[in-house]
């Protein structure tokens, strides 16, 4: 995984290298503008991270240039102004996630990954959680290591789980995401998926729980033991 | 009458209006005098002809004295009017010829002759009736050699002039009402479209709020008179203007010079491995995260006037929020629902702001709520949003405090410094919103903010 770390202050990115480093991630810094473009030119970055305020320009510049360039490597925004129009500039300039300072750096690493697991990423085609693995090119789900079967539902509704791990998956997505997944008339809301889902993962003895968070969502978390 | 009406167009138009009515006035009553001294002069003439008239009825007899014969229908006339006009002719030497009235002829004798020039003469309480008389005394040449011929008329009795004054004011002066009417009216229009550019600049003014501090009042149709006042009202925009911008990269340039270290130190106290003391300075420096964000909140609500004017889905923030927060609440052992509208509930105000405050009363109330329970936001039709827990609920004494800045409940164990409740509260104000404290059963608070409908 090589990551660039767009970042002008110098203790901070100093921290980034190397905490990111421990999570497994090969790390890049660019100083400046100038020279994230340059290195962005140079090498094929699975995901960068942005600090709007830089010395020699605007982040988001940085940002709409590449876009321009037709580059689609997902890009997370740090920044630590206060704006809500920052982060609505910086997510309608393309950018894919945002996080404030000051931020902790599990908060971070855990964007980063939700970054790389979505369709097209770095880690996007199997997905690792806990003892599960789901492979989505083969469509074939694993716990421990022992195949798990699943309906066509309820892999698109842990695919999204995994691809969010930790975080929430609205219901608006997941109606989305199984709509149209085929043309048989299917009666059951996804509440009754997810129960099923739960209870397979449950039978095989999965290291993740599936919360309900009512009126808006799921999260798939990692159980605590 | 300046200082009392302040309207301006008010004012135009009755100053306007009291000058036309004297204007009038004076017009009026120039012309009055003017057609009295007409019918002075017309009396005049008529006095004259009528000496004339006499004269020429005047001959020498066969003695050689002069004498009047007035023909039947003129001595009719003369006989008829005697109380109204007399007369007398006298010759060359000043001897009475003839006499209207032998009052009249008497009185007259004592009088020189009739010079070149016409002279006029005042009779006061003259004769039987008692009555004032006017009269002109003139020479004339006749059949009977140079006489002096004395004609008067009663005064004020001088039908002419009071028929020319009648008719005057009722065939002419009529006109000067509905004129100054018209006129006022014309007045009144052009006032009112003379001020229209004012008009059309406050309504400009008006439109300046804290979200839209860089419109400028337009300077180019104001009236020449009122443009100092706009020029004015341009620079202090200016100069407020700029005093917000200050204030508000003030607050941007704190945020920053304050949130890049505690991130490095949050950072590095998380690669420190080690024991007690440590996980104690790492609570500490996450309470001062929170302290650091909460004041940057309250220094931008002061500073920056919240624009609380877009089209916002109440259900919407609540859901972002809540998924926002959802994994924290997990993590801590509790959860977060969201009940009530399953349709979007669309009010006007300011999405962050209101995503805000809600921050806030969740945060609180899952540092309170019981472990294992369940905190519940509910988003009413109506445009309200109510955040409810299990915890021990705030005492009654205490509600009317909560909101202020730095307050903390005593005895319950704090982690926050006091702002989140002082942030909710400004936020609510700044929305014209209304926020109620309360109870629920079995135990908890429950928070309800109520959003004017869009």
């Amino acid at each position: 995984m090589r990551l660039l770390v767009i970042e002008d202050e110098d203790r901070l990115s100093g921290i980034l290298r190397s905490k990111l480093g421990d999570a497994g991630f090969a790390v890049d810094i660019a100083g400046s503008a100038a020279d994230a473009e340059a290195a962005l030119e140079l090498i094929n970055y699975d995901v960068a991270v942005l600090d709007l305020g830089l010395p020699d320009g605007d982040g988001l510049g940085v940002l709409a240039t590449l876009r321009r360039l037709g580059r689609t490597l997902p890009i997370l925004i740090l920044t630590a102004r206060d704006a809500v129009e920052d982060r609505v500039g910086g997510l309608n300039a393309g950018a894919d996630d945002y996080l404030t300072k000051p931020f902790a750096m599990t908060e971070l690493i855990a964007r980063i990954k939700a970054l790389l697991r979505r369709p097209g990423g770095a880690l996007g085609i199997t997905l690792d959680a806990g003892n599960v693995r789901l492979d989505t090119v083969g469509r074939e789900l694993t716990v421990a290591e022992t195949p798990v079967n699943l309906s066509r539902r309820e892999f698109a509704i842990l695919e999204q789980m995994m691809r969010r791990f930790g975080r929430i998956v609205p219901k608006a997505v997941l109606e989305e995401k199984l709509y149209g997944i085929d043309e048989e008339p299917d009666s059951n809301p996804i509440p009754v998926h997810v129960h099923h889902l739960r209870r397979q993962l449950q039978t095989a003895n999965a290291s993740l729980a599936i919360h309900t968070i009512r009126g808006v969502g799921y999260i798939l978390t990692e159980n605590k033991e | 009458m300046s200082r009392r009406i302040k309207s301006l167009q008010l004012r135009l138009t009755i100053e306007l209006a009291a000058l036309f009515l004297i204007a009038s006035c004076l017009a009026v009553g120039g012309l009055i005098y003017s057609a009295s001294l007409t019918a002075g002069s017309l009396a005049d003439r008529e006095l004259g002809l009528r000496a004339e008239d006499l004269a020429r009825h005047v001959s020498l007899d066969q003695t050689g004295t002069p004498r009047l014969e007035l023909p039947p229908d003129l001595r009719d006339a003369y006989n008829a009017a005697a109380q109204q006009s007399v007369f007398a002719i006298r010759d060359k030497e000043g001897h009475l010829v003839e006499a209207s009235t032998p009052e009249f002829g008497a009185m007259i004798g004592r009088w020189p002759t009739a010079d070149t020039e016409p002279s006029y003469f005042q009779l006061s309480r003259f004769g039987p009736s008692g009555r004032d008389y006017s009269g002109i005394s003139v020479r004339l040449d006749s059949a009977a050699g140079t006489l002096s011929v004395l004609v008067a008329q009663v005064a004020g009795g001088d039908q002419l002039v009071h028929s020319i004054l009648r008719e005057f004011v009722f065939d002419i002066a009529w006109y000067v009402p509905p004129f100054v009417a018209v006129a006022l009216l014309l007045a009144t229009y052009s006032v009112r479209r003379s001020l229209r550019p004012l008009r059309s600049v406050s309504a400009q003014a008006s439109d300046i709020g804290p979200g839209s501090i860089s419109i400028r009042l337009p300077e180019a149709d104001v009236p020449t008179e009122a443009l100092p006042l706009v020029v004015a009202v341009n620079r202090a925009l200016d100069r407020l203007e700029q005093g917000f911008t200050i204030q508000r990269r003030f607050t941007a340039n704190a945020a920053h010079e304050l949130r890049t270290p505690l991130t490095i130190i949050t950072a590095r106290l998380d690669s420190l491995e080690g024991n007690g003391q440590l996980s104690a300075l790492k609570e500490e420096v996450t309470r001062m995260n929170r302290l650091v964000e909460q004041l940057l909140c309250v220094a931008r609500l002061d500073s920056v006037a919240l624009d609380v004017s877009s089209p916002v889905d109440l259900r919407g923030i609540a859901q972002e929020v809540i998924g926002s927060m959802a994994h924290l609440a997990l993590a801590a052992g509790r959860t977060i629902a969201l009940i009530g509208a399953d349709h979007p509930v669309v009010i006007t105000g300011n999405a962050a702001a209101i995503g805000d405050a809600l921050r806030n009363l969740v945060e609180n109330a899952l540092a309170h709520t019981a472990p294992g329970s369940e905190v519940i936001v509910e988003v009413g039709r109506d445009g309200a949003i109510s955040v409810q827990d299990s915890g021990p609920g705030i005492p009654v004494e205490d509600r009317p405090r909560i909101f202020d800045r730095f307050w903390r409940g005593k005895g319950v164990r704090t982690e926050g410094a006091g702002l989140g409740l002082a942030i909710v509260m400004e936020i609510v104000r700044a929305h014209g919103a209304a926020i109620a404290v309360s109870d629920h059963a079995p135990s908890g608070a429950r928070f309800e903010l109520r959003f004017r409908p869009a």
